[in-house]
């Protein structure tokens, strides 16, 4: 059995107070961190572990922190990325609501070694017990000397502030919520500059996700390679899957990078309902794109995933059994992402309008012949054409459905009614 | 705190006051219910921003609201966790139940009715948000049992707004 | 520079240059839609997308920086398929109602459509409908949200370049839209630039709608008759009748935006007072007559005043030609150097005219301000000169220039500037010499010998805003002070404009290279002066006292200039007050409107012997003539003007003056002819190639040579002699409120009072003051006030502004209704005023106490 790291507080009652914390060892990596280690040191050990961004897009957390300008000038930001839009993912909400001071501590260590002073933590707007819980926590963590000027003796000064978000997927995009945190329409921004020289207010940000900041603790307490040690060495760690949908035991599991699909569904989630079997699943949020029953043995790490066509993205595991209407999934996720298009760009705003009329219209059995063309036109038009990731995530899980049930589509055109009603 | 007050010290956490605009809107959505057009404006005053900054920003974003809304807004999730967990058959029971459709407010404001996009709680799936709170693992029976919950709880309140406590109490 | 592969052909562009902007230099078309020049790219439309080597994904050419060997290629079927599917997307939703679209003919996405556009679109479900009535968001811009295509043109227009922020965007996704604060532009600048960009028709003029086919216009390229920026643009008219004015990206120093002023207030040629027939005094009143009993009637009367004084006073609306042409006839035919080309302030000429040839900088506005540092003393850009303003928050914003404001009206752009020092009303004299004596303290070790201790100190007390302004200058590493002209109405004007020449002679000793040019509120005040419209020079701003300029000019107009400086504006009134004055020949200009003193004014012009109003409009003035001359309007004539920058542009007429109206040139040789002298040359082509031969900053300039961008007059910097000059007196400060005016964003002077669609969208006359002086008065916006002064009364409507310094109050010069000047004192500003509740409202207050 996988000793959980990220979720060891989640079920001790009171998990979110700081005493609790302390009881666990809270706060002696900050403690370590402040006393043991320059801020390279840390931006160092956090490149040789390994440690891959949780939120969705991988990317090395060490290297990005490098890309902060060394020199003092302008002031730094951190932004926690907590608006956990991805359908089929909650993994950050159970961390801030049962585990505060996890991620505080992990965002002052991260903001000491990036030379930051001041770190927003946009929550979406939605997780009321959540941002409760982080304004507490804050408070505590401040009253403690963890937070502010001075602490634990040190000189470095910092301070974590919650901004709530209210209601926009597209918050999550990173840029995008930098545009929201200075008050504006949330669109994505271009790039370059990256945000790690010109973000939030123009000044060098680093922008994280819950689960990769509360990562940081624990490497720094137990070194890198023991991070390193735990599934593939280029994508490794411990690692939270969402699991939701047709399944026994939909939760949070915390298992190491890599473990199979096949694996965490059946074992650790009980599985498919009764009398049912399972016929796909989506592995990381409705942006990944879905794998057949027949493939569910690829491993849950970033590499694996994308070489199987897919993304760990989020690992917002999303269980699909046989009584279900592929179009009808299809046709959802495509009606979200629809729905969440911010509407900058011309593929994502009219591409996908036009993409959900298409498949509101097979699912209602009023296909015709050439309309799985038009969908395919119309990914060929959005993938890879769009401003952001938005689209790109929406046209790859269309594709996906096409390719693995291409079947279920005819069927709607050719029976004009839904098989499965 | 005022709602200026408490609108200035939102502002304080960040170098921009545009920054406070989002923050603003929520207090003064806390404060007024919705968010009318002579409310925008006090929130452009008081942060000394654009006005039309601050009313693209209210209708960029979901939670906020123009128009007045039901005094328990429910808010079922629809996306795919949720309706692979039967939330459309949720949504028709409520729909039957309170006699509007989804996106209707029943006739004497009581409740609103809205599908909302993934609540980021798929693992008590089927789930509604109502206000702050969240409820999960929802199936009819219960969805009643919630309902009688806030009827009963807006019998209270609307007994408290007739009579409002003097202030001597 | 970095060398780039596009399409096979390789080039050299400098670091920082886009793919696109590279493209452009080959002549390698890339669609785009949302990427304009003048904004940041958006890469928001995805037209323009093409495959660099090496990349994965197509990149939007508008928004990827040119590598150092970096291929590109705009021409594969990759391309083509993914343009035409880009445009099937936006066709898809798009209403596709081109016959009855203002737009149809000129339309980018029609355009792009026929050159990239699938062959046929698949889209076959119902269209998404927003409205399906138009939304006419203010009087003049009316919009169909059905036609947007999302390119945030429009709103990035509003915001970044013109500052007004009144455009923005709702919602999200597909029902993303373009409005203002609840769906209403009550607040915005109405400056239509957002109707100018928007590639379809979408954002479209109210005024202009339903009116014409684009290809049922006649255009004529011409010059904005409003302030002296001198912006280009393009009056549509249809047989004669104006219809609407377009900006053109490529052309003049304002490129694609104009000011509500020029986009919608040409309309005023067709206000309604327009003289149709020569007038003369008969019995006391005036009576229409034909040319030819005009004729005869001034031919008497002008016998009869003659030798005695005579004076000309003209509008420095017209263009050089007639300007030129008009001092010609005073000096050669009238023996008078008694001209003025304002009717609202003398101007001190012995300090201007040297300020003037050592350092006015007769280049782009878009150099000159690229200076890293640049000070705008006096007025309100903003409302002044709306699209200088525009190049000025550009630099701002996006060239870092630092911008240093000192006046003592606020305005928007006081937000993009690094100090901005507010000075009492009427003290921009003394600050000036202030901030003279604090760089020069702080400079000290750069400036040569003695010149730190000669540099009289000030009164003036020193604060943060001053020190952050000379710091600015003192680092700078060259310096562009812009002056608005309005400086001239006060009575320092001469103190303001020595401080002027101190700070530019000390910024030139530091080596800051000073850049200076004025802000005019009138179109062609520079041409005005350039063509010696002035009592005391000749054209070129030569000394009419110094016999050799004389001579030059007396050699060739075969006649002679009377070698003493002549009466000004505010001299000739006295002479004419005194009854000394023979006959006051007045063109285009309304003295009795606009001159301090109403009264005094009134009393002048009717002790005039003779008084010729040579005008388009029936004037106050033209009301007290003994003859009135019906003259060709704005739109009737052609020209050329100077603009602030010293650029001569061509003015081109679009009808022929109707009624009875005759050119103003024809005019003068009319009156010319009366007198027995004819002048020579009085076809503008041929006065215009005598200014190009006798002025020497226009020299070898022709009008072929003036293309859609104009050409540079010339300026060949003159040394600054002299010591410097000593500060000026310090100024009382009193409780007292101090009125000042000037021109409102929504009229300039006032003749475009009579554009229908300004009135439409301008402010009720109004009355500006700080809110810390509205509250100690217990007023508050919108009341109806009193402003009394020694000499009059008047009452509008109250504006509290928050950025108002207190004791400020302003009053637009633009309200004929108003008489601002019957308040005014001669020599005398600002004005000392008392302001109170109306009467009216008053006596409803006391009767809510009883
Ligand atoms: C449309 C879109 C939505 C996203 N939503 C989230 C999100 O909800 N939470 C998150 O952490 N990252 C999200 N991301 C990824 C972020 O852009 C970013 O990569 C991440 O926050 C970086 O943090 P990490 O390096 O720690 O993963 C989203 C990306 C896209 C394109
Ligand atoms: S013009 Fe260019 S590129 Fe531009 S989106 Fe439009 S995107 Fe581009
Ligand atoms: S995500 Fe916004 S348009 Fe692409």
């Amino acid at each position: 059995m996988f000793e959980p790291v990220l979720l060891r507080n989640v079920d001790v009652p009171d998990g979110h107070l700081l005493s609790t914390y302390q009881v666990g060892g809270g706060y002696q990596a900050l403690t370590k961190a402040l006393g043991e280690y320059t801020p390279d040191e840390i931006v160092e050990l956090v490149k040789e572990s390994n440690l891959r961004g949780r939120g969705g897009a991988g990317f090395p957390t060490g290297m990005k922190w490098s890309f902060v300008p060394k020199a003092a000038g302008k002031p730094k930001y951190l932004c926690c990325n907590a608006d956990e839009g991805e359908p089929g993912t909650f993994k950050d909400r159970i961390i801030m609501e049962r585990d505060p001071h996890q991620l505080i501590e992990g965002l002052a260590v991260s903001a000491y070694a990036i030379g930051a002073e001041t770190a927003y933590v946009y929550i979406r707007g939605e997780y009321v017990t959540a941002i409760r819980r982080m304004e507490q926590a804050i408070a505590q963590a401040h009253e403690n000397g963890y937070l502010g000027t001075g602490i634990l003796g040190s000189n470095f000064k910092f301070m974590v502030h919650i901004h709530r978000g209210a209601g926009a997927y597209i918050c999550g995009e990173e840029t995008a919520m930098l545009e929201s945190l200075e008050g504006k329409r949330a669109q994505p921004r271009l790039k370059p500059p990256f945000p790690a020289v010109a973000g939030l207010y123009a000044s060098p940000t680093v922008i994280n996700n819950v689960e990769t900041l509360a990562c940081v603790p624990h490497i720094v307490m137990r070194g890198s390679a023991w991070f390193r040690g735990i599934g593939p060495d280029r994508s490794p760690g411990p690692k939270l899957y969402c699991v939701s949908g047709q399944v026994r035991k939909p939760g949070l599991y915390e298992l190491p990078m890599g473990i199979s699909l096949r694996e965490l569904v059946e074992e650790y989630a009980g599985g498919p309902l009764p009398g049912r079997k399972i016929k796909a699943v989506i592995p990381g949020g409705v942006s990944a794109p879905v794998i057949p029953e027949s493939d569910l043995e690829v491993g849950m790490d970033f590499d694996s995933l994308a070489a199987a066509g897919s993304m760990l993205g989020s690992a917002g595991v999303v269980v699909i059994d046989d009584s279900t209407c592929m179009v009808k999934i299809a046709t959802r996720i495509i009606e979200f992402f629809h729905h969440e298009s911010c509407g900058k760009c011309t593929p994502c705003r009219e591409g996908l309008n036009w993409t959900v009329k298409v498949l509101r219209r097979i699912e209602a059995g009023e296909g015709e012949t050439g309309d799985l063309e038009q969908l395919e036109m119309l990914c060929k038009g959005i993938f890879g054409n769009t401003f952001c990731a938005l689209g790109d995530g929406a046209a790859m899980g269309l594709r996906a459905a096409l390719k693995h049930f291409r079947e279920e589509f005819v069927a709607h055109i050719e029976e004009r009614r839904c098989p499965f009603h | 705190m005022t709602m200026r007050e408490e609108i200035e010290a939102a502002a304080a956490r960040y170098p921009d006051r545009r920054s406070a605009i989002m923050p603003a809107l929520m207090i003064a959505q806390k404060e007024h219910g919705h968010l009318p057009g002579p409310v925008l404006e006090d929130v452009a005053e008081i942060l000394g921003v654009e006005r039309v900054w601050v009313y693209e920003l209210v209708t960029f974003y979901t939670l906020f609201h123009t128009e007045p809304i039901g005094r328990f807004h429910l808010q079922l999730c629809d996306n795919v966790s949720c309706m692979l967990c039967g939330s459309e058959a949720l949504l028709k029971h409520l729909e039957t139940t309170l006699r509007i459709k989804k996106g209707e407010t029943t006739a004497d404001g009581v409740f609103t009715l809205s599908t909302v996009e993934c609540l980021g709680a798929c693992e008590m799936a089927p789930v509604m948000q109502v206000g702050d709170d969240y409820h999960g693992n929802l199936d009819n029976a219960r969805l009643d049992a919630l309902l009688e919950s806030f009827r009963a709880a807006e019998r209270v309140a609307s007994v408290e707004r007739a009579h409002p406590p003097s202030p001597g109490e | 520079m970095v060398k780039v592969t596009i399409d096979e052909q390789t080039l050299e562009v400098e670091a920082g240059s886009t793919v696109l902007a590279a493209a452009e230099r080959l002549g390698i078309e890339i669609p785009t839609f949302c990427y304009w020049k003048r904004l940041p790219p958006l890469a928001s439309c995805r037209m323009c997308l093409v495959e660099i080597e090496g990349l994965r994904r197509l990149q939007p050419a508008c928004a990827t920086v040119a590598a150092d060997g970096m291929a590109v290629r705009t021409n594969t079927p990759l391309i083509e398929e993914t343009r035409a599917s880009m445009l099937d997307m936006l066709l898809a939703n798009h209403p596709l109602d081109c016959p009855i679209c203002d737009k149809g003919g000129e339309c980018e996405l029609q355009d792009m459509v026929m050159a990239y556009g699938p062959g046929e679109s698949r889209f076959r479900d119902p269209k998404r409908v927003f409205h399906s009535k138009d939304i006419r968001l203010s009087p003049v811009i009316i919009m169909n949200v059905n036609r947007c295509i999302q390119c945030q043109r429009c709103v990035r227009m509003c915001e970044e370049v013109v500052g007004a922020v009144a455009l923005g965007t709702v919602e999200k996704g597909m029902d993303t839209a373009v409005t203002g604060f609840e769906g209403s532009l009550a607040s915005c600048d109405q400056c239509g630039n957002c109707i100018e960009v928007c590639p379809v028709g979408a954002l479209m003029s109210f005024p202009y709608r339903y009116r014409a086919r684009p290809w049922d216009l006649a255009e004529t390229d011409t010059i904005c008759p409003h302030c002296g920026t001198g912006c280009q643009l393009t009056v549509g008219a249809r047989k004669g009748e104006f219809m609407r004015v377009r900006s053109d990206w490529e052309h003049g120093v304002n490129c694609e935006t104009l000011c509500v002023r020029g986009r919608f207030g040409l309309d005023f040629i067709e206000g309604r007072d327009r003289i149709k027939r020569p007038m003369i005094r008969r019995d006391g009143a005036l009576t229409p007559v034909s040319w030819e009993e005009a004729g005869e009637f001034l031919r008497q009367r002008l016998a009869a005043v003659e030798g005695r004084a005579a004076g000309g006073l003209i509008s420095p609306r017209l263009p050089n030609e007639v300007l030129y042409q008009f001092q010609k006839l005073m000096r050669t035919v009238f023996r008078t150097n008694n001209v003025d080309c304002s009717s609202r302030w003398s101007t001190p000429l012995d300090i201007l005219a040297p300020l003037v040839a050592s350092f006015y900088s007769r280049g782009a506005l878009e150099q000159v301000i690229g200076n890293d540092c640049v000070l705008v003393v006096g007025g309100n850009v903003t409302e002044e000169n709306p699209v200088t303003e525009y190049l000025l928050r550009d630099a701002a914003r996006r060239r870092d220039t630092g911008l240093l404001m000192l006046s003592a009206r606020p305005s928007r752009l006081d937000a993009d500037a690094r100090a901005v020092l507010r000075v009492q009303p009427g003290g921009e004299a003394q600050s000036l010499a202030a901030v003279v004596a604090a760089l020069a303290a702080v400079a000290d070790e750069g400036l040569p010998g003695d010149i730190p201790a000669k540099t009289p100190s000030s009164a003036a007390g020193a604060n943060d805003a001053l020190d952050r302004l000379v710091v600015m200058l003192k680092e700078g590493r060259n310096v562009t002070v812009l002056a608005n002209v309005d400086l001239l109405r006060s009575p320092l004007a001469r103190e303001m404009l020595q401080q002027l020449g101190n700070l530019l002679q000390l910024l030139r000793l530091l080596g800051k290279e000073p850049s200076m040019q004025f802000l005019f509120d009138r179109a062609n005040q520079m041409g005005a002066w350039d063509m010696g419209v002035l009592p005391g020079v000749l054209p070129g701003l030569g000394p009419v006292a110094d016999e050799a300029t004389r001579t030059k000019f007396e050699r060739s107009w075969g006649a002679e200039i009377p070698c003493k400086p002549g009466a000004d504006v505010d001299a000739m009134l006295e002479l004419c007050e005194n009854g000394r004055m023979g006959v006051l020949y007045v063109v285009g200009s309304d003295p009795m409107m606009s001159y301090p003193d109403r009264e005094f004014v009134e009393r002048a012009l009717g002790a005039a012997s003779l008084l010729i109003v040579q005008e388009a409009f029936f004037t106050d003035t033209a009301g007290l003539a003994d003859v009135v001359l019906p003259a060709a309007g704005y739109g009737e004539e052609s020209g050329t003007f100077t603009n602030n920058e010293g650029r001569i542009q061509a003015l081109r007429k679009f009808r022929e003056p109707p009624f009875d109206a005759r050119s103003n040139l024809a005019i003068f040789d009319f009156i010319a002819a009366l007198r027995e002298q004819p002048l020579q040359l009085s076809a503008s082509a041929a006065v215009f190639d005598e200014i190009t031969r006798l002025v020497s900053a226009y020299e070898g300039l022709t009008w072929e040579g003036l293309g859609g961008d104009g050409a540079f007059t010339r300026s060949a910097p003159r040394p600054w002699a002299g010591a410097p000059f000593a500060p000026p007196p310090p100024t009382r400060v009193t409780d007292v409120l101090q009125l000042i005016t000037g021109n409102c964003l929504f009229h300039n002077g006032y003749v475009s009072e009579r554009s229908q669609t300004l009135n439409s969208v301008a402010d009720d006359p109004f009355i500006e003051m700080s809110a810390r002086d509205a509250a100690r008065l217990s007023l508050s916006d919108g009341d109806q006030v009193l402003v009394r002064s020694a000499r009059g009364e008047l009452t509008a409507k109250l504006k509290v502004n928050k950025r108002f310094p207190d004791g400020l109050v302003f009053v637009p010069e633009n309200y004929r209704a108003l008489r601002l000047n019957s308040l005014m004192r001669r020599g005398e500003y600002p004005c000392p005023v008392e302001i109170r509740a109306c009467a009216k409202a008053a006596s409803a207050l006391e009767e809510d106490r009883v």
